[in-house]
């Protein structure tokens, strides 16, 4: 009999050994060199004295903002009006490839598809192998670096990084944490940690490459909850240039391909998400209070959502007093039925208080 | 069978052939590009029939190792020759697997025959918007079908371990199939991201990343980790099973 059981030895082994192979995998690595320490003040000057090295890099982005998942097939899902909604939720890949401030190449992998931001010398192409269409950007021979990313693309951790760094005032604690790996190398971890208890924001960690001062990743924690709102971080990364034929790209034949006129402005990146320009002063967004619970107020008609934004939108808010609310993880946004926007990362009643103020 | 999924490609490209052209974006990955690159019938073929077609004669294959032959009452006589349950196993699994590897293969190499017959056949160009020659193309090609017949591996194991818990075929062969099924539906629910890493078919579509310019060798790492696993708990289980098992037909 019990040799009959021990047939079934390697059935149990086997299970066994791929449990325990994964447990250890999943541990945090230990950190080789523990970096030396060094106060906020120090990390902070790291991150702002490193260069843009030459990199090529896998990024994972991941997000729990408490938005559906959109579905990834069916109509409506072309439309460029919900390919940045599509980029908030659901987890996503992207490969990163950068050689100086003028060549760079972001490629967003989806399931049998792809979407391209590559930028060679002043030559800027977008290009989204779903529906083969590319379009082009010919940049003026002293534009910035501002044109960097993509509309398309994710950002890149340094990207949030300085977005997030350049936000630091009074009313926010940074703290070194203790040392985290990310994509194997060892890094500081920077954590903004808003004073106010009014707002949504409940943490925001930067890992900064111990080495180069380069970020490497950004995490932002919302109040109660326990996975983080928004994540992005490299899984892979190798200093050193990619090889030049990375952004070489000349449209595929056959593809559509649409030339796009330079932007006016040159800070073109924030346009997308963020708010858009006001055409006079007496539209521009007003600011109620300062720092993380802050909220902006847009007057009625900045902000008239396109059609084909409408129908998401419809199905995203939620009808509350007074208009809809969108609400997520990290902000919410309340549209009042006059026209009104409030938006801040504060909880809604802090949103209506401020709209009955008014 | 290999016949029935030599007829997939044939019957996609006869069908773009006679209809009008397919518009961008629409219907399975790939379709619109087969009428400017007929190479793109493989690629397509590959794309239809790996959540089910594959998977369904592969199932018939492995389920069928030792039920089929406990159905047909000649599992006694192969156990009276002195080759020992543990060989004849293993080279049951051979078989099945032998096949898994010939599938994909099959509907790659007729969809690029029969797209180069009535398409025209050129440079193709990759999802990153990179062209390639078409040499080039056809080694992406065999690399696709190589990936499928890896994530093929661990479904013909798990058939191979149904296969000796029942004299019946046809139930192993069913139930090898509605795993794979049941597989992709929990793969396709968000409330059960945890487990998706560790189901066989997780990584079943994402040979797009062979279509990538630089080629992203990750799935295929990962795929092959996966589907490693599966064939060694699976055959332990397999082995489990047919060593202590009472031959009585």
């Amino acid at each position: 009999m019990t040799r009959k059981w021990l047939r079934w030895l390697p059935a149990v082994a086997v299970p066994a050994v791929i449990a325990a192979g994964a447990l250890a995998g999943s541990l945090p690595a230990s950190a080789g060199d523990p970096l030396p320490p060094k106060t906020p003040e120090q990390v902070l000057q790291l991150i702002a004295q490193h260069s843009e090295p030459a990199l090529s890099g896998t990024l994972e982005q991941s997000s729990e903002l408490g938005l559906p998942e959109l579905p990834k097939t069916g109509p409506g899902t072309d439309s460029s009006s919900t390919a940045w909604l599509e980029l908030l939720t659901g987890p996503h890949t992207a490969r990163v490839y950068r050689d100086g401030p003028d060549h760079a190449r972001i490629q967003v992998m989806d399931q049998l598809a792809e979407r391209n931001a590559v930028r060679n010398g002043n030559d800027v192409w977008f290009y989204n192998s779903k529906d083969n269409t590319a379009s082009h950007v010919q940049l003026p021979a002293d534009a910035g670096r501002a044109h960097n990313s993509g509309k398309d693309a994710t950002a890149t951790p340094d990207q949030l990084a300085a977005m997030f760094l350049a936000k630091i005032d009074p009313s926010t604690d940074v703290t070194v944490g203790a040392d985290v790996q990310v994509a194997g190398r060892p890094a500081y971890n920077l954590v903004l940690t808003p004073k106010s208890d009014a707002t949504l924001v409940s943490s925001i960690a930067v890992a900064v490459d111990g080495q180069t001062g380069l970020p490497l990743g950004v995490e932002v924690k919302a109040r109660g909850q326990a996975d983080p709102a928004f994540r992005v971080a490299y899984t892979s990364l190798t200093l050193a240039a990619p090889d030049a034929s990375v952004f070489a790209f000349s449209p595929p034949p056959g593809a559509t391909v649409k030339e796009i006129p330079v932007p006016e402005h040159k800070h073109g990146t924030d346009s997308e998400k963020g708010t858009p320009p006001a055409k006079d002063s007496a539209r521009k967004p007003a600011v109620t209070g300062s720092g993380w619970d802050a909220v902006v107020e847009f007057p009625a008609g900045t902000q008239k959502p396109t059609s084909d934004a409408a129908a998401p939108l419809q199905q995203l808010t939620v009808p509350v007093r007074g208009g809809r609310l969108l609400s997520t993880a990290l902000v919410n946004v309340l549209m009042l039925d006059d026209g009104r926007i409030f938006a801040g990362s504060v909880p809604v009643e802090r949103l209506q208080a401020a709209a009955a103020q008014k | 069978m290999l016949c029935a999924l030599a007829a997939i490609p044939i019957l996609i490209a006869v069908a773009v052939r006679v209809s009008s052209a397919v518009p961008a974006g629409r219907g399975p990955a790939f379709l619109d590009r087969i009428t400017q690159n007929g190479l793109f019938v493989g690629v397509t073929a590959m794309v239809v029939s790996v959540p089910l077609f594959l998977p369904l004669t592969v199932g018939v294959v492995a389920g069928d190792t030792i039920a089929g032959e406990a159905g047909q009452g000649t599992l006694r006589y192969l156990l009276v020759a002195p080759a020992g349950r543990v060989r004849l196993l293993l080279i049951k699994y051979a078989g099945a697997a032998l096949f898994v590897v010939v599938a994909p293969l099959v509907v790659a190499l007729v969809g690029a025959g029969i797209g180069a017959a009535l398409f025209p056949v050129g440079p193709v160009t990759l999802l990153s918007g990179d062209t390639i020659g078409t040499g080039e193309a056809m080694v992406r090609l065999l690399l696709i079908a190589a990936y499928l017949a890896v994530s093929l591996l661990g479904l013909s194991a798990i058939g191979l371990f149904i296969s000796t818990l029942t004299d019946v075929p046809v139930g192993a062969m069913a139930a090898t199939v509605v795993l794979s099924v049941v597989a992709q539906v929990l793969d396709a629910l968000p409330q059960l991201e945890w487990l998706h890493p560790w189901l066989f078919s997780h990584y079943w579509l994402d040979f797009g990343d062979l279509l990538r310019q630089p080629l992203s060798w990750d799935s295929f790492a990962a795929n092959a980790v996966l589907q490693a696993g599966y064939v060694a708990v699976f055959g332990a289980l397999a082995y489990g099973r047919f060593i202590t098992k009472d031959v009585l037909s």
